[in-house]
């Protein structure tokens, strides 16, 4: 892994793209987060705190609303509701375009255009996020996702590995402040696995993770914070330095032994 | 898992000021490129298109050649051409969304600082270049068969009117049916019968507009005295519907899409 380049996230001090200086504060605060789908509650009155660069893993069996929660801080769901969600201080709701600007989703699901080349997919998405001196910031992700002999290819003729890192260089374009990770290990190679350990592990102190997983032993190797959901509701939420790691999965399988409604 | 405090917010000025500044026009460029890129290495839309249009170019000359000698095939082109030219665009539409769809990619698109109007017009803009470039292959095949005169099936003794005049209502139909068309494929894509759906929605929003339009283009096709004065009525109220209902489409497509 040492080949992984690493990742500069950290910007020039003074420069226009200067990375903004976030005090102290939670990251995310979600109050009372509720979600439906028509009469079935995905998520039912979640509130949790996470600081600022943090990592916290969420977990929980099929169908207990981790996707769903990630996409309502993702902004791409909205809330049920008189509940309330802030990520990097800003709500999910009412400023959902300036947080948008702020962070960035690793997915199961590449999110890439599979016609267009690496390079011109993140040409692409670097001019949606208006960012400046594009290629000077793509040859470094190409470089540190190990992609930049393939540029020029398309995304179509890629492996799942290729595809996944590729999609990881897609969201850390925009430098986000807070990556949401869901289950982006599914499908992966071990060599695959082993670049988006390094990727996160060069990252790791410079941004806030949030990440949905079904792996146990990855999650909580990973995460500073952990919370297990079921049935929509937080069942246990606690930083990880403060778990039992023996309870804690005894806990998550009692959970997934339940099930969902 | 405490209640927010109102401090907590004591990050977002800072936060704010050191991105860079968001530009809508560098925003739709850079959607019009992606999605002309994508056509150019596919050619999906407009291949299918057009091998649509003249495949049914090809069956109205099976199915009109046998009409006989005493009917004038010049009062029914117009909504021949119409006809060809909705069905084609449909077929279109319908693939111009699932691009975004395959790959989650409509998620990525969400998840960046955009004005939802924006998606609604950059993919609006494509659809219209498309099926300007297939119009563009396939109404001179239709003029020359059904319009000009030149092919023994047309008995009518008519004096058409100039071909810009067929292309203005060409354009005007094909805004309408783009803007439209871009709206109602997006909330047909995630459905399961999206293809169905589409259709189903499609004509009947369109219906005003494909009453004008036929007798825009019936106006110029048959020509003759006095067309003008109904052509130029025709396009100014398909100009019209286009500006209200784009209008509509481009306030309603945030809402459309759901966040």
């Amino acid at each position: 892994m040492s080949k992984t380049a690493h990742v500069s996230d950290s910007k020039q001090a003074g420069s226009a793209n200067a990375e903004p200086a976030v005090a102290a504060v939670p990251a995310i605060i979600a109050h009372n987060v509720s979600r439906s789908f028509g009469p079935r509650k995905a998520l039912d009155s979640v509130s949790f705190k996470l600081p600022d660069r943090a990592f916290l893993s969420i977990f929980g069996p099929n169908g207990a609303g981790k996707t769903t929660l990630l996409k309502i801080l993702a902004t791409l769901l909205p809330v049920t509701g008189d509940g309330t969600a802030q990520v990097c201080g800003f709500d999910v709701k009412s400023e959902a375009e300036e947080l948008r600007r702020r962070i960035g989703l690793i997915s199961h699901n590449p999110l890439l255009y599979r016609d267009l080349s690496a390079e011109e997919n993140l040409q692409f998405f670097a001019e949606l996020y208006c960012i400046p001196n594009p290629k000077e910031r793509i040859d470094e992700l190409l470089e540190a996702v190990e992609l930049k002999h393939r540029r020029y290819d398309v995304v179509r003729g890629f492996s799942r590995g290729m595809t996944q890192r590729l999609s990881i260089a897609r969201a850390l374009l925009p430098r986000p402040q807070v990556l949401f990770l869901d289950e982006p290990y599914s499908g992966l190679d071990p060599h695959a696995s082993d670049i988006l350990d390094s990727l996160i592990e060069n990252i790791r102190d410079q941004h806030t993770f949030v990440m949905v997983s079904h792996d146990l032993d990855k999650g909580l190797d990973l995460a500073s914070h952990a919370l297990i959901l079921s049935r929509g509701k937080i069942v246990l939420y606690d930083r990880c330095d403060h778990l039992d790691q023996t309870e804690f999965k005894k806990v998550y399988r009692e959970v997934v032994g339940l099930g969902v409604s | 898992m405490d209640a927010p405090n109102k401090d907590m917010n004591s990050s977002k000025s800072t936060a704010s000021d050191a991105l860079p500044n968001l530009s809508s026009w560098r925003q739709y460029k850079a959607l019009l490129r992606k999605d002309i890129a994508q056509e150019f290495r596919t050619k999906e839309m407009i291949t299918s298109m057009g091998l649509y249009g003249m495949l049914v170019l090809v069956i109205y000359y099976i199915a009109l050649s046998r009409t006989g000698t005493d009917f004038d095939i010049t009062t029914i082109a117009a909504g021949l051409l119409l006809l060809m030219i909705v069905f084609t665009s449909m077929l279109g539409l319908n693939r111009s969304l699932i691009h975004e769809h395959d790959q989650g990619q409509l998620e990525a698109l969400l998840l960046a600082p955009i004005d939802r109007p924006i998606i609604f017009l950059a993919k609006a803009t494509t659809n219209l270049l498309f099926l300007l470039v297939v119009q563009l292959v396939v109404v001179p095949f239709f003029y020359v068969m059904f319009v000009s005169g030149s092919m023994p099936i047309l008995m009518g003794d008519v004096t058409p009117g100039p071909w810009w005049k067929l292309a203005i209502a060409l354009l005007l139909g094909s805004i309408g049916i783009a803007g439209i068309g871009t709206l109602l494929a997006t909330i047909s894509v995630n459905t399961k019968g999206r293809d169905f759906i589409l259709a189903v929605l499609f004509i009947p929003v369109m219906f005003p507009l494909l009453l004008v339009l036929v007798a825009a283009l019936n106006a110029v096709i048959v020509g003759g005295t006095g067309y003008e004065a109904e052509f130029w009525t025709m396009c100014a109220a398909a100009l019209g519907f286009n500006a209200i209902v784009i209008a509509a489409a481009y306030g309603l497509y945030e809402f459309i899409l759901g966040v």
